[in-house]
C-alpha cells in the first residue's frame, strides 16, 4: 500500500478520503461540527462557538435546544475540511425529508439544512429534514430492517421507524434450575438478557462491535411532568424506595417475580 | 455454511431448530426471529469432566448456547473476524479467540506438551498459548477473532511456514509445529532483532496469521 498524497484539488468534496476520514467542501456555506473533530483544513474557514453574538440565531433555527448547543461549533468559509474521530470508521448519510435518530456520541457533523433535536430516548439525538451528516462508528455500519432485536451497545441509530422498546430474554432463568441460577449467580449470565426491539418499517443502524463511543451530552430535558427523563414523572416510576437487600437481584428479581 | 461475513468485523449466523451454535458471551449484536441465549456452565461441549479440564487448563472462555430459529449477528470488541470452514479436520485455536462455532464441531482441550514434549510447552509459553489450547474437530464453521485482518498461509510439505508467535492465530490440517530459536549473544545483551522466536509449521494445512503482534 502506498501513501496517497492529496492536495486541495484532489481531495474529494463531501466524501470519504478513506474509511476513517471525511472531507467537507465549504463554499461560503456552513457546517456544524462536534467540538474537536476537525483534524485539518485548506482555505479560509472560521470556527465559532454556537450561541454567541451573530450565531445566536442558529440555536433557534437548527438546534432547538440551548442546552447542548455549546458542544457544537460552526465552520464557515470556503475550503476543504477533514473530519475524523479517534480512528473510528466515519461515514456520511443523506437524509431526504426524513428523520434519523442517532447516539449522541456518534454524530460528528451535519449540514445546517438539518434540524438537530433531542430524542425522547435519553442519550440520542434526532436529525430532521434534508441534508448530509457525518457519523462515526466502531467498525463499519450495517443497515438492517425491522423486525430485529439489537444489543444496546451495538445500536448506532435508526431511521423512519418508531422508537424501540425493551426486550428481555430470561428464559433460562425460569424454572427450578433457572431460579437457582438467578438466586445464586452460578453459571453466570449470557450477557444477552436485554435487547432493544425494533418493529415497523424503517432502517436500523448497527455497528460491528459492542464498544461504545463516548457519550456526548445532549442536555437534560426540561423538568416537567410527562417528559421521560424529566425527573418529575407522576408516580415515581421506580422501585418504591425499598433498598436492595444483599443476595437479591433487585430489579431483576422483581421482573422475574421471584 | 452457518456463518456469513457481513464485513470485516461482523458475521451473520443462521440458527435453525436442532442446530446449536456456541458463541462467546456478550458477542451477539442483534438477532431476528426467536432465538435464545443460554449461558453455558460448562464452557462448551462435553460433560463435567470436560468443564474441569477446561478450567484447569485456563481454556474456559465463557460461552453461551444459541438455539432457536432466526438470524444472529455476532461481533466483539472491534476485532476482525475470520470464518474458517472445517471439513473433517481439526482446528487448533486459543479459546478466547473463538467468537462462535457450530455445535456440530467437537471441542477439546489439548495439552501442548503432547506435541513435542518440553519444547511444546516452551512453545506454548512463547506464543502466549499457555500450556493448553483448544481444538475443534469435525464438519462445520468457526468464527475466529483476531487483532487486525487475518490472512491464510498455506503449508505444503516442501514449504514450511515460519510465523511470529504473537501473530499466530490458528492452524488446521496435518501440521507439525516447532519453535525455532535464533538466539545469539546479541539477544543476551539486549541487542537482539526481536525476532528470536519463530513458530515453524510444517506438513500440509493452513495457518492463519493476523496483521498485528497484539494478543487479544
Amino acid at each position: 500500500m502506498s501513501t496517497v498524497h492529496h492536495d486541495p484539488a484532489t481531495l474529494p468534496a463531501d466524501d470519504n478520503v478513506n474509511a476513517y476520514t471525511f472531507c467537507v467542501e465549504l463554499k461560503g456555506s456552513q457546517w456544524f461540527l462536534q467540538k474537536g473533530k476537525m483534524i485539518a483544513y485548506y482555505g479560509t474557514i472560521d470556527f465559532n462557538g454556537i450561541g454567541h453574538g451573530r450565531l445566536d440565531r442558529l440555536v433557534r433555527t437548527s438546534f432547538h435546544s440551548p442546552l447542548h448547543a455549546s458542544d457544537w461549533v460552526v465552520a464557515e468559509g470556503s475550503g476543504k475540511m477533514l473530519l475524523a474521530d479517534r480512528a473510528f470508521d466515519v461515514n456520511s448519510y443523506d437524509l431526504e425529508d426524513g428523520n434519523l435518530t442517532i447516539r449522541s456520541g456518534n454524530l460528528l457533523a451535519f449540514q445546517p439544512s438539518l434540524a438537530l433535536k433531542q430524542s425522547i430516548v435519553p442519550g440520542f439525538l434526532t436529525l430532521i429534514g434534508t441534508g448530509k451528516f457525518v457519523a462515526a462508528s466502531n467498525g463499519p455500519v450495517v443497515f438492517v430492517e425491522p423486525p430485529i432485536r439489537v444489543d444496546p451497545q451495538a445500536l448506532v441509530g435508526w431511521a423512519d421507524c418508531p422508537s424501540p422498546c425493551h426486550h428481555y430474554d430470561h428464559g433460562y432463568m425460569t424454572g427450578l434450575l433457572g431460579g437457582l441460577r438467578a438466586m445464586t449467580g452460578l453459571g453466570g449470565a449470557s450477557g444477552e438478557e436485554h435487547q432493544f426491539e425494533f418493529v415497523g418499517a424503517g432502517t436500523v443502524l448497527l455497528q460491528s462491535s459492542e464498544a461504545l463511543m463516548a457519550e456526548q451530552s445532549v442536555g437534560a430535558p426540561p423538568q416537567q411532568a410527562g417528559v421521560p427523563g424529566g425527573g418529575t414523572s407522576g408516580a415515581s416510576g421506580g422501585r418504591s424506595g425499598v433498598p436492595g437487600l444483599p443476595g437479591q437481584l433487585g430489579d431483576l428479581q422483581r421482573r422475574f417475580g421471584l | 455454511m452457518a456463518f456469513q461475513e457481513i464485513n470485516s468485523k461482523m458475521v451473520q449466523a443462521t440458527v435453525a431448530p436442532g442446530q446449536r451454535l456456541f458463541s462467546q458471551r456478550g458477542a451477539m449484536l442483534a438477532y431476528r426471529g426467536e432465538v435464545s441465549f443460554t449461558p453455558n456452565l460448562r464452557g462448551g461441549q462435553g460433560g463435567v469432566m470436560s468443564m474441569i479440564g477446561r478450567r484447569v487448563a485456563n481454556e474456559d472462555t465463557p460461552l453461551m448456547t444459541v438455539e432457536g430459529s432466526g438470524t444472529v449477528f455476532f461481533g466483539h470488541g472491534g476485532h476482525h473476524v475470520q470464518v474458517i470452514n472445517l471439513s473433517g479436520d481439526t482446528l487448533y485455536v486459543e479459546a478466547d479467540r473463538l467468537l462462535a462455532f457450530e455445535g456440530t464441531l467437537e471441542q477439546n482441550t489439548v495439552f501442548l506438551g503432547s506435541q513435542g514434549g518440553v519444547m511444546g510447552m516452551v512453545r506454548g509459553q512463547v506464543s502466549g498459548q499457555g500450556l493448553f489450547t483448544t481444538s475443534l474437530k469435525g464438519h462445520g464453521s468457526v468464527a475466529v477473532m483476531a487483532h487486525g485482518g487475518v490472512f491464510e498461509v498455506p503449508i505444503t510439505p516442501q514449504r514450511p511456514v515460519r510465523v511470529d508467535p504473537q501473530a499466530y492465530v490458528a492452524h488446521h490440517g496435518d501440521v507439525r509445529n516447532k519453535l525455532s530459536t535464533a538466539l545469539g549473544w546479541r539477544d543476551m545483551v539486549g541487542r537482539g532483532s526481536g525476532e528470536a522466536f519463530q513458530l515453524e509449521l510444517s506438513g500440509s494445512g493452513t495457518v492463519f496469521v493476523q496483521a498485528s503482534e497484539e494478543k487479544l
